[in-house]
Protein backbone atom coordinates (compact mmCIF):
# COMPACT_ATOMS: atom_id res chain seq x y z
CA UNK A 1 0.00 0.00 0.00
CA UNK A 2 2.18 2.72 -1.11
CA UNK A 3 1.59 5.86 -1.24
CA UNK A 4 1.96 9.27 1.66
CA UNK A 5 -1.80 10.20 1.19
CA UNK A 6 -3.31 10.89 4.92
CA UNK A 7 -6.11 8.88 4.89
CA UNK A 8 -9.33 9.56 6.87
CA UNK A 9 -11.83 7.09 8.22
CA UNK A 10 -15.23 8.13 7.37
CA UNK A 11 -17.83 6.42 8.53
CA UNK A 12 -21.10 5.82 6.34
CA UNK A 13 -22.90 7.27 9.27
CA UNK A 14 -20.68 9.95 8.65
CA UNK A 15 -21.31 10.45 4.69
CA UNK A 16 -24.47 10.57 5.21
CA UNK A 17 -25.14 12.77 8.13
CA UNK A 18 -22.84 15.37 6.08
CA UNK A 19 -25.07 14.56 2.82
CA UNK A 20 -28.46 15.19 4.63
CA UNK A 21 -27.32 18.21 6.46
CA UNK A 22 -26.86 19.45 2.71
CA UNK A 23 -29.85 18.80 1.06
CA UNK A 24 -32.71 18.70 3.31
CA UNK A 25 -33.82 21.52 6.03
CA UNK A 26 -32.87 19.70 9.07
CA UNK A 27 -35.28 18.55 10.90
CA UNK A 28 -34.88 18.25 14.73
CA UNK A 29 -35.80 14.58 14.78
CA UNK A 30 -38.90 13.30 16.45
CA UNK A 31 -40.80 16.65 18.94
CA UNK A 32 -39.31 15.41 22.40
CA UNK A 33 -42.11 15.22 24.76
CA UNK A 34 -42.67 17.41 28.05
CA UNK A 35 -39.30 16.53 30.89
CA UNK A 36 -42.44 14.89 32.75
CA UNK A 37 -43.63 12.46 29.95
CA UNK A 38 -39.96 11.66 29.18
CA UNK A 39 -39.38 10.62 32.83
CA UNK A 40 -42.36 8.30 33.44
CA UNK A 41 -42.34 7.00 29.95
CA UNK A 42 -46.33 6.41 30.00
CA UNK A 43 -46.59 5.59 26.35
CA UNK A 44 -45.91 1.55 26.50
CA UNK A 45 -48.02 1.14 30.03
CA UNK A 46 -51.33 2.96 28.55
CA UNK A 47 -50.90 0.30 25.45
CA UNK A 48 -50.14 -2.64 27.92
CA UNK A 49 -53.40 -1.72 30.09
CA UNK A 50 -55.28 -1.47 26.77
CA UNK A 51 -54.21 -4.63 25.74
CA UNK A 52 -55.23 -6.41 29.35
CA UNK A 53 -58.21 -4.73 28.87
CA UNK A 54 -59.11 -5.82 25.56
CA UNK A 55 -58.93 -9.45 26.50
CA UNK A 56 -60.65 -8.70 30.12
CA UNK A 57 -63.56 -7.20 27.33
CA UNK A 58 -63.39 -10.19 25.17
CA UNK A 59 -63.53 -13.06 27.18
CA UNK A 60 -65.35 -12.08 30.53
CA UNK A 61 -67.33 -9.21 29.33
CA UNK A 62 -69.94 -10.90 27.54
CA UNK A 63 -71.21 -13.95 29.90
CA UNK A 64 -71.08 -11.47 32.42
CA UNK A 65 -73.39 -9.49 30.15
CA UNK A 66 -75.49 -12.50 28.89
CA UNK A 67 -75.69 -13.81 32.66
CA UNK A 68 -77.00 -9.84 33.67
CA UNK A 69 -79.26 -10.03 31.04
CA UNK A 70 -80.95 -13.25 30.87
CA UNK A 71 -81.71 -12.97 35.10
CA UNK A 72 -82.81 -8.80 34.72
CA UNK A 73 -85.42 -10.14 31.74
CA UNK A 74 -86.26 -12.81 33.61
CA UNK A 75 -88.58 -13.42 37.19
CA UNK A 76 -86.49 -12.64 40.02
CA UNK A 77 -84.08 -16.11 41.22
CA UNK A 78 -81.66 -17.25 43.74
CA UNK A 79 -78.83 -16.66 41.77
CA UNK A 80 -78.76 -12.67 42.14
CA UNK A 81 -80.61 -12.38 45.49
CA UNK A 82 -78.95 -9.77 47.74
CA UNK A 83 -77.79 -12.50 50.45
CA UNK A 84 -75.91 -14.50 48.00
CA UNK A 85 -74.15 -11.88 46.08
CA UNK A 86 -73.04 -9.96 49.52
CA UNK A 87 -71.67 -13.80 50.17
CA UNK A 88 -69.57 -14.11 47.15
CA UNK A 89 -68.49 -10.56 46.62
CA UNK A 90 -67.04 -11.24 50.44
CA UNK A 91 -64.17 -12.90 49.80
CA UNK A 92 -60.38 -10.79 48.68
CA UNK A 93 -60.17 -12.57 45.70
CA UNK A 94 -64.12 -11.83 44.08
CA UNK A 95 -62.87 -8.01 45.00
CA UNK A 96 -59.99 -8.11 42.75
CA UNK A 97 -61.93 -9.78 40.17
CA UNK A 98 -64.69 -7.23 39.91
CA UNK A 99 -61.32 -4.79 40.11
CA UNK A 100 -60.05 -6.27 36.91
CA UNK A 101 -63.50 -6.61 35.75
CA UNK A 102 -64.32 -3.09 35.89
CA UNK A 103 -61.62 -1.14 35.54
CA UNK A 104 -59.13 -3.02 32.81
CA UNK A 105 -62.11 -2.32 29.93
CA UNK A 106 -62.13 1.14 31.45
CA UNK A 107 -58.47 1.35 30.32
CA UNK A 108 -59.15 -0.40 27.41
CA UNK A 109 -62.33 2.05 26.69
CA UNK A 110 -59.47 5.16 27.69
CA UNK A 111 -56.55 4.14 25.59
CA UNK A 112 -59.05 3.47 22.12
CA UNK A 113 -61.23 6.66 22.72
CA UNK A 114 -58.22 8.86 23.08
CA UNK A 115 -57.08 7.65 19.36
CA UNK A 116 -61.00 7.89 18.02
CA UNK A 117 -61.15 11.54 19.55
CA UNK A 118 -57.78 12.60 17.36
CA UNK A 119 -57.80 10.08 14.39
CA UNK A 120 -61.58 9.68 13.68
CA UNK A 121 -63.14 13.52 15.30
CA UNK A 122 -59.94 15.61 13.66
CA UNK A 123 -58.88 16.91 17.00
CA UNK A 124 -55.67 17.48 16.10
CA UNK A 125 -54.28 19.36 19.29
CA UNK A 126 -55.29 19.06 22.72
CA UNK A 127 -53.10 16.12 22.83
CA UNK A 128 -52.44 16.45 26.53
CA UNK A 129 -56.22 17.20 27.69
CA UNK A 130 -57.45 14.29 25.57
CA UNK A 131 -55.19 11.92 27.07
CA UNK A 132 -55.52 13.43 30.72
CA UNK A 133 -58.99 13.19 29.91
CA UNK A 134 -59.72 9.66 28.96
CA UNK A 135 -57.41 8.17 31.17
CA UNK A 136 -57.73 10.16 33.89
CA UNK A 137 -61.95 8.77 33.69
CA UNK A 138 -60.53 5.37 33.64
CA UNK A 139 -58.55 6.01 37.08
CA UNK A 140 -61.34 8.02 38.29
CA UNK A 141 -63.40 5.05 37.72
CA UNK A 142 -60.77 2.25 39.38
CA UNK A 143 -60.54 4.50 42.29
CA UNK A 144 -64.42 4.60 42.85
CA UNK A 145 -64.62 0.92 42.75
CA UNK A 146 -61.97 0.45 44.80
CA UNK A 147 -63.73 2.69 47.10
CA UNK A 148 -67.10 0.79 46.75
CA UNK A 149 -65.77 -2.61 47.34
CA UNK A 150 -64.36 -1.50 50.76
CA UNK A 151 -67.88 -0.77 51.65
CA UNK A 152 -69.33 -4.52 50.57
CA UNK B 1 -58.42 -6.96 -26.47
CA UNK B 2 -55.92 -5.75 -29.20
CA UNK B 3 -56.65 -2.58 -30.60
CA UNK B 4 -58.35 -1.63 -27.51
CA UNK B 5 -57.87 1.62 -25.81
CA UNK B 6 -58.40 3.07 -22.30
CA UNK B 7 -58.63 6.63 -20.99
CA UNK B 8 -56.04 8.07 -17.87
CA UNK B 9 -57.17 10.58 -16.19
CA UNK B 10 -53.46 12.08 -14.40
CA UNK B 11 -52.94 13.87 -11.98
CA UNK B 12 -50.80 17.46 -12.98
CA UNK B 13 -49.18 19.85 -10.61
CA UNK B 14 -47.06 22.33 -12.62
CA UNK B 15 -46.72 25.04 -10.16
CA UNK B 16 -44.38 27.05 -12.47
CA UNK B 17 -47.63 27.60 -14.73
CA UNK B 18 -50.53 27.58 -12.06
CA UNK B 19 -50.90 27.25 -8.38
CA UNK B 20 -53.55 24.45 -8.27
CA UNK B 21 -53.25 21.19 -9.18
CA UNK B 22 -55.21 19.81 -12.52
CA UNK B 23 -55.89 16.61 -14.37
CA UNK B 24 -55.21 15.23 -17.60
CA UNK B 25 -56.99 12.98 -19.56
CA UNK B 26 -55.14 11.08 -22.26
CA UNK B 27 -56.04 7.69 -24.59
CA UNK B 28 -53.80 5.24 -24.71
CA UNK B 29 -53.62 1.57 -26.29
CA UNK B 30 -54.42 -1.16 -23.98
CA UNK B 31 -53.63 -4.86 -24.53
CA UNK B 32 -53.74 -7.38 -21.93
CA UNK B 33 -50.28 -7.24 -21.25
CA UNK B 34 -50.00 -3.31 -20.53
CA UNK B 35 -49.59 -1.97 -17.13
CA UNK B 36 -50.21 1.95 -15.66
CA UNK B 37 -46.77 1.68 -16.39
CA UNK B 38 -46.66 1.29 -19.82
CA UNK B 39 -49.77 3.89 -20.41
CA UNK B 40 -47.96 6.60 -18.59
CA UNK B 41 -44.19 6.09 -20.73
CA UNK B 42 -46.95 5.88 -24.04
CA UNK B 43 -47.82 9.36 -22.86
CA UNK B 44 -44.51 10.94 -22.28
CA UNK B 45 -43.05 8.92 -25.20
CA UNK B 46 -45.76 9.69 -27.77
CA UNK B 47 -48.64 12.58 -26.01
CA UNK B 48 -47.44 14.80 -23.59
CA UNK B 49 -43.32 14.99 -22.36
CA UNK B 50 -43.99 17.33 -19.76
CA UNK B 51 -45.53 14.45 -17.44
CA UNK B 52 -43.00 14.10 -14.56
CA UNK B 53 -43.06 10.59 -12.93
CA UNK B 54 -40.48 8.15 -10.86
CA UNK B 55 -40.00 4.83 -12.32
CA UNK B 56 -36.83 2.45 -12.86
CA UNK B 57 -37.08 -1.27 -12.90
CA UNK B 58 -40.24 -1.91 -13.92
CA UNK B 59 -40.49 -5.16 -12.18
CA UNK B 60 -42.18 -4.71 -8.79
CA UNK B 61 -38.48 -4.70 -6.62
CA UNK B 62 -37.12 -1.21 -6.74
CA UNK B 63 -40.15 0.36 -5.38
CA UNK B 64 -39.59 3.74 -7.29
CA UNK B 65 -43.19 4.16 -9.05
CA UNK B 66 -45.88 4.16 -6.53
CA UNK B 67 -48.70 6.16 -7.03
CA UNK B 68 -52.47 6.43 -6.47
CA UNK B 69 -54.45 3.98 -9.36
CA UNK B 70 -57.87 4.73 -8.44
CA UNK B 71 -57.72 5.29 -5.11
CA UNK B 72 -55.40 2.73 -4.31
CA UNK B 73 -51.83 3.15 -3.71
CA UNK B 74 -49.85 0.67 -6.26
CA UNK B 75 -46.76 0.07 -7.95
CA UNK B 76 -47.68 1.25 -11.66
CA UNK B 77 -45.41 -1.47 -12.91
CA UNK B 78 -47.37 -4.12 -11.52
CA UNK B 79 -50.73 -2.76 -11.81
CA UNK B 80 -52.36 -4.11 -15.14
CA UNK B 81 -54.87 -2.23 -17.26
CA UNK B 82 -57.01 -5.04 -18.01
CA UNK B 83 -58.12 -5.02 -14.32
CA UNK B 84 -60.14 -1.76 -14.77
CA UNK B 85 -62.27 -2.91 -17.15
CA UNK B 86 -63.07 0.16 -19.35
CA UNK B 87 -61.71 2.40 -17.77
CA UNK B 88 -60.70 5.35 -17.02
CA UNK B 89 -58.21 4.94 -14.50
CA UNK B 90 -57.18 7.71 -12.50
CA UNK B 91 -53.39 8.11 -11.68
CA UNK B 92 -52.66 10.61 -8.80
CA UNK B 93 -49.50 11.00 -6.97
CA UNK B 94 -48.95 8.81 -3.44
CA UNK B 95 -51.14 10.23 -1.22
CA UNK B 96 -50.32 11.78 2.11
CA UNK B 97 -46.84 13.17 0.48
CA UNK B 98 -46.11 16.74 -0.35
CA UNK B 99 -46.64 16.44 -4.66
CA UNK B 100 -43.17 18.37 -6.27
CA UNK B 101 -44.70 18.09 -9.85
CA UNK B 102 -47.54 15.91 -11.41
CA UNK B 103 -47.18 12.49 -9.86
CA UNK B 104 -43.13 13.17 -7.88
CA UNK B 105 -43.90 13.58 -4.74
CA UNK B 106 -41.26 14.90 -1.92
CA UNK B 107 -40.26 11.55 0.26
CA UNK B 108 -37.88 13.56 2.69
CA UNK B 109 -40.09 12.96 5.60
CA UNK B 110 -39.87 9.23 5.20
CA UNK B 111 -36.10 9.02 4.49
CA UNK B 112 -36.01 11.15 7.73
CA UNK B 113 -37.71 9.08 10.18
CA UNK B 114 -36.18 5.95 8.73
CA UNK B 115 -32.91 7.32 9.30
CA UNK B 116 -34.01 8.20 13.12
CA UNK B 117 -34.74 4.39 13.81
CA UNK B 118 -31.09 3.18 12.90
CA UNK B 119 -31.97 0.70 10.10
CA UNK B 120 -28.33 -0.90 10.32
CA UNK B 121 -26.76 -3.96 11.95
CA UNK B 122 -25.35 -1.87 15.19
CA UNK B 123 -22.77 -3.88 16.65
CA UNK B 124 -21.42 -3.09 20.32
CA UNK B 125 -18.11 -5.17 19.76
CA UNK B 126 -16.88 -5.21 16.23
CA UNK B 127 -16.22 -8.38 15.21
CA UNK B 128 -11.90 -8.62 13.17
CA UNK B 129 -12.66 -9.74 9.77
CA UNK B 130 -10.83 -12.14 10.64
CA UNK B 131 -12.74 -13.98 13.11
CA UNK B 132 -14.82 -14.75 9.70
CA UNK B 133 -18.66 -13.79 8.67
CA UNK B 134 -21.72 -14.02 11.52
CA UNK B 135 -23.36 -17.46 10.81
CA UNK B 136 -27.03 -17.41 11.20
CA UNK B 137 -29.49 -20.50 11.58
CA UNK B 138 -32.25 -20.53 8.79
CA UNK B 139 -34.78 -20.11 12.03
CA UNK B 140 -32.77 -16.85 13.10
CA UNK B 141 -33.02 -15.65 9.19
CA UNK B 142 -36.68 -16.71 9.71
CA UNK B 143 -36.98 -14.37 12.50
CA UNK B 144 -36.39 -11.28 10.33
CA UNK B 145 -36.53 -12.41 6.70
CA UNK B 146 -40.08 -11.35 6.19
CA UNK B 147 -39.49 -7.68 7.26
CA UNK B 148 -36.35 -7.73 5.26
CA UNK B 149 -38.43 -7.68 2.24
CA UNK B 150 -39.38 -3.98 2.46
CA UNK B 151 -38.66 -2.22 -0.93
CA UNK B 152 -39.28 1.02 0.70
CA UNK B 153 -41.50 1.94 -2.16
CA UNK B 154 -44.13 4.27 0.97
CA UNK B 155 -47.64 2.28 -0.37
CA UNK B 156 -47.94 1.89 2.97
CA UNK B 157 -47.84 5.06 4.37
CA UNK B 158 -50.40 6.59 1.66
CA UNK B 159 -52.44 3.66 3.10
CA UNK B 160 -52.10 4.80 6.75
CA UNK B 161 -54.61 7.02 7.86
CA UNK B 162 -52.70 7.84 11.09
CA UNK B 163 -49.27 8.72 8.85
CA UNK B 164 -51.73 11.02 6.91
CA UNK B 165 -53.15 13.01 9.78
CA UNK B 166 -50.03 12.78 12.63
CA UNK B 167 -47.40 14.68 11.26
CA UNK B 168 -44.93 12.59 14.29
CA UNK B 169 -46.41 9.13 13.44
CA UNK B 170 -42.79 7.15 12.26
CA UNK B 171 -45.25 5.04 9.41
CA UNK B 172 -45.52 1.56 8.88
CA UNK B 173 -42.20 0.62 6.82
CA UNK B 174 -40.23 3.03 8.95
CA UNK B 175 -41.29 0.54 12.49
CA UNK B 176 -41.22 -2.64 10.41
CA UNK B 177 -37.87 -1.76 9.57
CA UNK B 178 -36.73 -0.85 12.73
CA UNK B 179 -38.38 -4.34 13.84
CA UNK B 180 -36.23 -5.97 11.28
CA UNK B 181 -32.95 -4.78 12.96
CA UNK B 182 -34.25 -5.76 16.64
CA UNK B 183 -34.70 -9.17 15.67
CA UNK B 184 -31.65 -9.98 13.09
CA UNK B 185 -29.31 -12.33 15.77
CA UNK B 186 -26.64 -9.83 14.13
CA UNK B 187 -27.49 -6.96 15.64
CA UNK B 188 -26.87 -5.45 19.34
CA UNK B 189 -29.03 -2.09 18.82
CA UNK B 190 -31.98 -2.57 20.60
CA UNK B 191 -31.46 0.03 23.29
CA UNK B 192 -30.32 2.86 20.36
CA UNK B 193 -33.40 2.31 18.86
CA UNK B 194 -35.47 2.10 21.76
CA UNK B 195 -36.16 5.98 22.84
CA UNK B 196 -37.25 6.58 19.49
CA UNK B 197 -39.81 3.71 19.37
CA UNK B 198 -40.72 4.60 22.88
CA UNK B 199 -41.64 8.36 22.75
CA UNK B 200 -44.88 9.63 22.00
CA UNK B 201 -46.30 8.84 19.27
CA UNK B 202 -43.11 7.24 17.28
CA UNK B 203 -45.37 4.06 17.18
CA UNK B 204 -47.83 4.07 19.37
CA UNK B 205 -50.61 6.39 17.24
CA UNK B 206 -50.76 3.17 15.35
CA UNK B 207 -54.62 1.60 15.96
CA UNK B 208 -53.41 -1.22 13.93
CA UNK B 209 -56.17 -0.27 10.80
CA UNK B 210 -54.23 -3.19 9.03
CA UNK B 211 -54.80 -1.14 5.44
CA UNK B 212 -50.52 -1.00 5.13
CA UNK B 213 -50.76 -5.07 5.05
CA UNK B 214 -53.43 -4.96 2.94
CA UNK B 215 -51.50 -2.68 0.39
CA UNK B 216 -47.62 -3.90 0.37
CA UNK B 217 -46.85 -5.56 -2.56
CA UNK B 218 -43.62 -7.59 -0.98
CA UNK B 219 -45.82 -9.03 1.57
CA UNK B 220 -43.83 -7.46 4.63
CA UNK B 221 -46.78 -7.11 6.84
CA UNK B 222 -45.83 -3.93 8.44
CA UNK B 223 -48.98 -4.34 10.70
CA UNK B 224 -48.27 -7.93 12.59
CA UNK B 225 -44.25 -5.92 12.37
CA UNK B 226 -45.79 -2.64 14.48
CA UNK B 227 -47.86 -4.37 16.77
CA UNK B 228 -45.05 -6.88 17.63
CA UNK B 229 -42.68 -4.03 17.89
CA UNK B 230 -45.33 -2.38 20.79
CA UNK B 231 -44.64 -5.99 22.41
CA UNK B 232 -41.31 -6.00 22.79
CA UNK B 233 -40.86 -1.77 23.33
CA UNK B 234 -43.21 -2.47 26.35
CA UNK B 235 -41.49 -5.30 27.41
CA UNK B 236 -38.33 -3.61 27.44
CA UNK B 237 -39.46 -0.24 29.24
CA UNK B 238 -41.55 -2.86 31.68
CA UNK B 239 -37.87 -4.66 32.68
CA UNK B 240 -35.96 -1.64 32.67
CA UNK B 241 -38.35 -0.10 35.17
CA UNK B 242 -38.72 -3.05 37.40
CA UNK B 243 -35.11 -3.89 37.07
CA UNK B 244 -33.13 -0.51 36.00
CA UNK B 245 -29.58 -2.44 36.09
CA UNK B 246 -28.14 -3.69 32.71
CA UNK B 247 -29.05 -2.71 29.57
CA UNK B 248 -30.45 -5.75 26.82
CA UNK B 249 -28.17 -6.63 23.61
CA UNK C 1 -43.13 16.94 12.64
CA UNK C 2 -42.75 16.41 9.18
CA UNK C 3 -39.18 17.16 7.00
CA UNK C 4 -39.87 18.26 4.15
CA UNK C 5 -36.84 19.41 1.12
CA UNK C 6 -36.42 23.16 0.18
CA UNK C 7 -37.89 23.73 -3.12
CA UNK C 8 -37.76 26.33 -5.54
CA UNK C 9 -41.46 26.02 -5.78
CA UNK C 10 -44.16 25.49 -3.28
CA UNK C 11 -45.74 21.88 -2.85
CA UNK C 12 -49.21 20.60 -2.14
CA UNK C 13 -50.52 18.23 -0.26
CA UNK C 14 -54.31 17.57 0.17
CA UNK C 15 -55.60 17.14 3.95
CA UNK C 16 -57.16 14.09 4.88
CA UNK C 17 -61.09 14.13 4.98
CA UNK C 18 -62.68 14.45 8.69
CA UNK C 19 -64.93 11.57 7.02
CA UNK C 20 -62.05 9.16 5.67
CA UNK C 21 -63.17 6.60 8.17
CA UNK C 22 -66.98 6.66 6.39
CA UNK C 23 -65.67 6.37 2.72
CA UNK C 24 -64.22 2.66 2.33
CA UNK C 25 -65.83 -0.62 4.01
CA UNK C 26 -62.59 -1.23 5.80
CA UNK C 27 -62.08 2.18 6.95
CA UNK C 28 -65.87 1.59 8.40
CA UNK C 29 -65.33 -1.56 9.63
CA UNK C 30 -62.51 -0.44 11.39
CA UNK C 31 -64.62 2.32 12.80
CA UNK C 32 -67.38 0.36 14.29
CA UNK C 33 -64.43 -1.77 16.01
CA UNK C 34 -62.65 0.97 17.41
CA UNK C 35 -66.02 2.32 18.59
CA UNK C 36 -67.07 -1.37 20.74
CA UNK C 37 -64.92 0.46 23.43
CA UNK C 38 -66.95 2.65 24.61
CA UNK C 39 -69.93 -0.28 24.77
CA UNK C 40 -67.26 -2.10 27.33
CA UNK C 41 -66.93 1.58 29.17
CA UNK C 42 -70.63 1.59 29.59
CA UNK C 43 -71.05 -2.16 31.13
CA UNK C 44 -67.84 -1.41 33.36
CA UNK C 45 -70.20 2.08 34.89
CA UNK C 46 -73.36 -0.18 34.98
CA UNK C 47 -71.06 -2.92 36.48
CA UNK C 48 -70.36 -0.03 39.18
CA UNK C 49 -73.12 0.95 39.60
CA UNK C 50 -74.36 -2.74 40.66
CA UNK C 51 -71.66 -2.87 43.02
CA UNK C 52 -72.48 0.57 44.31
CA UNK C 53 -76.31 -0.28 44.79
CA UNK C 54 -75.01 -3.79 46.57
CA UNK C 55 -72.72 -1.64 49.28
CA UNK C 56 -75.84 0.53 49.95
CA UNK C 57 -77.87 -2.34 51.56
CA UNK C 58 -80.67 -4.96 50.00
CA UNK C 59 -83.07 -2.55 49.30
CA UNK C 60 -81.25 -0.41 47.24
CA UNK C 61 -79.48 -3.48 45.82
CA UNK C 62 -83.28 -4.89 44.84
CA UNK C 63 -84.28 -1.82 42.96
CA UNK C 64 -81.10 -1.80 41.07
CA UNK C 65 -82.40 -5.02 39.84
CA UNK C 66 -85.60 -3.87 38.92
CA UNK C 67 -83.70 -0.90 37.39
CA UNK C 68 -82.34 -3.73 35.65
CA UNK C 69 -85.50 -5.13 34.81
CA UNK C 70 -86.72 -2.28 32.68
CA UNK C 71 -87.45 -2.84 28.83
CA UNK C 72 -85.11 0.07 27.53
CA UNK C 73 -82.37 -1.39 29.67
CA UNK C 74 -82.94 -4.69 28.82
CA UNK C 75 -82.72 -3.16 25.30
CA UNK C 76 -79.54 -1.23 26.64
CA UNK C 77 -77.73 -4.80 27.52
CA UNK C 78 -78.37 -6.63 24.84
CA UNK C 79 -77.29 -3.68 22.56
CA UNK C 80 -74.15 -3.91 24.87
CA UNK C 81 -73.71 -7.58 24.29
CA UNK C 82 -73.99 -7.67 20.56
CA UNK C 83 -71.22 -4.91 20.75
CA UNK C 84 -69.36 -7.06 22.63
CA UNK C 85 -69.06 -10.22 20.56
CA UNK C 86 -68.05 -8.06 17.88
CA UNK C 87 -65.24 -6.68 19.79
CA UNK C 88 -64.21 -10.57 21.13
CA UNK C 89 -63.96 -11.42 17.52
CA UNK C 90 -62.09 -8.54 15.98
CA UNK C 91 -59.84 -8.86 19.01
CA UNK C 92 -59.31 -12.28 18.61
CA UNK C 93 -58.68 -11.95 15.16
CA UNK C 94 -56.22 -9.43 15.70
CA UNK C 95 -54.20 -11.04 17.94
CA UNK C 96 -54.24 -13.80 15.50
CA UNK C 97 -52.43 -11.43 13.26
CA UNK C 98 -49.84 -10.57 15.73
CA UNK C 99 -49.32 -13.95 17.19
CA UNK C 100 -49.17 -15.84 14.22
CA UNK C 101 -47.28 -15.66 11.16
CA UNK C 102 -49.24 -17.22 8.53
CA UNK C 103 -52.56 -18.47 7.81
CA UNK C 104 -52.41 -21.74 9.03
CA UNK C 105 -50.92 -20.85 12.23
CA UNK C 106 -53.50 -17.59 12.92
CA UNK C 107 -56.20 -20.15 12.20
CA UNK C 108 -54.96 -22.30 15.00
CA UNK C 109 -54.25 -19.40 17.39
CA UNK C 110 -58.21 -18.03 16.78
CA UNK C 111 -59.67 -21.58 17.58
CA UNK C 112 -57.52 -21.56 20.57
CA UNK C 113 -58.87 -17.97 21.80
CA UNK C 114 -62.12 -19.26 21.15
CA UNK C 115 -61.78 -22.58 22.94
CA UNK C 116 -60.51 -20.55 25.94
CA UNK C 117 -63.49 -18.09 25.42
CA UNK C 118 -65.87 -21.03 25.74
CA UNK C 119 -64.20 -22.12 28.71
CA UNK C 120 -63.69 -19.23 30.54
CA UNK C 121 -67.34 -18.29 29.70
CA UNK C 122 -68.40 -21.53 30.59
CA UNK C 123 -66.84 -21.27 34.54
CA UNK C 124 -67.91 -17.66 34.80
CA UNK C 125 -71.65 -18.41 34.22
CA UNK C 126 -71.28 -21.17 36.69
CA UNK C 127 -69.51 -18.62 39.34
CA UNK C 128 -72.17 -16.31 38.80
CA UNK C 129 -74.91 -18.22 39.12
CA UNK C 130 -74.57 -21.70 40.83
CA UNK C 131 -71.95 -21.23 42.96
Amino acid sequence: MAGSAVITEHSLGDILEESDAREVRRSRGPRRPPLLLQLLRPEPMFWQLFSAGGFVAALLLPITVAVLLIEAASAPSEALSYERITRLADHLLAKLYLLALISLPLFHWAHRFRYTVHHQFGVHGLKGLVAVLCYGTAIAGGALTVLVLLGI
Amino acid sequence: MSGKSMALRVGRYRPERASEPYVDEYEVPASDDTVVLDALNYIKDRIDGSLAYRWSCRMGVCGSCGMMVNGVPRLTCSTFLREFGSGPVVVEPLRYFPVIRDLVVDMSDFLEKLRTVKPWIIRKDDRPVEEGEFLQTPDEVDRYKQFSMCINCMLCFSACPVYGQDPDFLGPAVIALAHRYNLDSRDQGHAERHEVLELNNGIWDCTFVGECTVVCPKDVDPAAAIQRSKVSTATQTLRSVVWPFGGRE
Amino acid sequence: MRTEAPRRYPTYAPKVPRTWWLRTAPFRRFAAREFTAVFAAAFSIILLLFLFALSRGQEAYEGFLRWLGLPAVVVLLAIILVALLYHAGTWFRLSAHILGRREASRGAVIATLVAIWIAVSALAAWVYVAL
